[in-house]
């Protein structure tokens, strides 16, 4: 599983910690800020909380490059149509064409890229550090469905055994003279040789898969007992509920009106 | 959404019916509200609390629509469901590093809804972008609940018979298509402020210079890009699935209750069993 997902094997306080306290941590985060407008609230997250956490978990390395590759694009992208094509800017500090760079432009971008970052980073950080398996035994024990656990465990197991299979179905179809290079449209007609035979096969497996889990029970038990025990100290319980409820705080305050 | 045979001792189905029918309401609602609430907001010069109201929402929505309807899930739907979120990822992924102008990330889902039932193309949808966000990363999960709305539609367009003529299937997905559009358009707008991709930030860019909100931008964008690659999507899918032997085809109850795909198709395998396609 740890070569498919982005969790990184490492030892850490972060690590040792209960998923769902994490998730918890996580979820109160990104309702903060999405409540409050205001820019620098995000910024200081990331810049407190986030990153610190990140180096704690000695995962900053690897947040950074995903930063650059998946969030950074984003942003510029964002800062780009914001900046210079928000409709309703009137402070314009320069023009060219139907471009019209706007403070209000600029301060809306600010706005939707900070809370972005810390939404993305902050996801990032915690699917960096928690083992996906450890995730959902955490889950199952506080009351989520042992179905959900199995179909995402199933997916990510899947996913390696999948791309061999596509990989020596493209191999078998070049074979018999099957071209991948060319216009978009040449491209796109390859793709339905290749997804037939793989469809097809992975449709057989479901009947013997289904077959091997009723036998075993399968969902036939509502709490069957957990092989990963993860451990839930009382402390990290009422760190949850103080994160959650300061977090609902905040979001009442601010439809009340106190924080504006 | 009686669609799929639920199992013979269920105690908790009023339970996981409110679940499925707060979860619409909850999508509906915040839908609604986005688009009603919204000139007002923006003209005040600022995002308000719609990004919070987007976000929440559709998550909430999206989370209690996916619990109701996984326990109506019997197991042979179960063991289908994590093959289809890897052919929404894998696929998904090759439409993007062919460089094709369209996302091709819903077939699975698409699949799944047509072959099982509404209830199961939500659950696809909704954990596919929970398996994105662990393995390549969470810029996707705001849209669960678009992933979601496919589900079901895949699922009701299969159940009204879209599926049981070829030319028919195109329809269904372009309707599908408008659809996920106009739901995704306030994620798009108000948790990306347009900039989902470079492709399509361009196109919001120019709705926008062009003095539309940012709602209405990527509102169009979506209506540029989703009905296509959705047409696509369910063409695909309808290809797949007239090429898979009836025999493969008619093991699933929905297919058979609702007959989907139109011929008669025995309840026990009568014919002699043909391996091979």
């Amino acid at each position: 599983m740890t070569t498919t997902t982005l969790y990184l094997e490492r030892t850490s306080a972060l690590h040792r910690l209960n998923p769902v306290t994490k998730l918890v941590a996580l979820l109160s985060i990104i309702l903060a800020v999405f409540a409050v407008p205001h820019w620098w609230i995000p910024i200081g997250i990331v810049v407190v909380v986030i990153v610190p956490a990140a180096v704690l978990g000695r995962v900053g390395g690897r947040l950074l490059r995903l930063f650059l590759i998946l969030l950074l694009p984003l942003l510029v992208v964002l800062f780009i149509i914001q900046g210079l094509f928000y409709p309703d800017g009137s402070t314009v500090l320069w023009e060219w064409g139907l471009a019209q760079l706007t403070t209000e432009g600029l301060l809306f971008a600010l706005t939707i890229g900070s809370r972005l970052t810390a939404l993305v980073l902050g996801s990032l950080v915690f699917v960096l550090t928690t083992d996906p398996a450890r995730l959902m035994s955490a889950l199952t024990q506080v009351g989520m469905s042992p179905k959900i656990a199995y179909v995402i465990s199933a997916s990510l197991q899947i996913i390696p055994a999948f791309q061999a299979r596509a990989q020596s179905i493209l191999l078998a179809q070049q074979a018999r003279g099957l071209a991948i290079v060319g216009s978009p449209l040449k491209r796109a007609r390859a793709l339905l040789p290749l997804l037939g035979p793989l469809i097809l096969g992975m449709i057989t497996d479901v009947d013997e898969r289904s077959t091997a889990m009723e036998a075993r029970a399968f969902g036939a038990t509502p709490k069957p007992t957990s092989l990963i025990v993860v451990p839930d100290p009382l402390g990290e319980r009422i760190a949850r509920w103080v994160l959650f409820l300061s977090a609902i705080a905040v979001v009442v305050l601010v439809v009340v009106g106190v924080i504006a | 959404m009686s669609s799929t045979t639920p199992a013979a001792v269920d105690p908790n189905r009023t339970r996981n019916r409110i679940f499925v029918a707060l979860g619409a309401a909850v999508i509906v609602a915040t839908y609604l509200y986005l688009i009603l609430a919204q000139p007002t907001e923006l003209a005040e010069g600022g995002l308000g609390t719609s990004a919070l109201i987007a976000l929440a929402g559709y998550l909430i929505g999206a989370a209690l629509i996916a619990v109701g309807a996984i326990h109506r899930l019997p197991t042979a739907t179960l063991s289908l469901i994590p093959i289809a979120i890897v052919i929404n990822i894998a696929v998904g992924q090759l439409a993007a590093t062919l460089g094709l102008p369209v996302y091709l990330d819903s077939i699975g889902t698409v699949l799944v809804g047509v072959l099982a039932g509404p209830a199961a193309g939500a659950v696809t949808g909704a954990l596919t972008n929970v398996i994105w966000g662990l393995t390549i990363g969470p810029i996707a999960l705001p849209f669960a609940v678009t992933a979601v709305v496919i589900g079901v539609l895949a699922g009701y367009a299969a159940r009204l018979g879209m599926f049981r003529r070829f030319y028919l299937a195109p329809v269904a997905g372009f309707v599908t298509g408008i659809v996920a559009a106009l739901v995704s358009a306030p994620i798009a707008a108000f948790i990306f402020g347009g900039a989902t991709s470079g492709g399509t930030g361009a196109l919001v860019a120019a709705f926008q210079a062009f003095g539309n909100s940012l709602l209405a931008s990527t509102t169009l964008q979506g209506l540029l890009s989703d009905p296509l690659d959705k047409t696509i999507t369910f063409t695909v899918v309808v290809l797949i699935l007239f090429a898979l032997p009836g025999r493969l085809r008619s093991r699933f109850p929905f297919v058979r209750q609702y007959n989907v795909f139109g011929k008669v198709t025995p309840v026990a395998p009568a014919e002699p069993a043909a391996p091979k396609a």
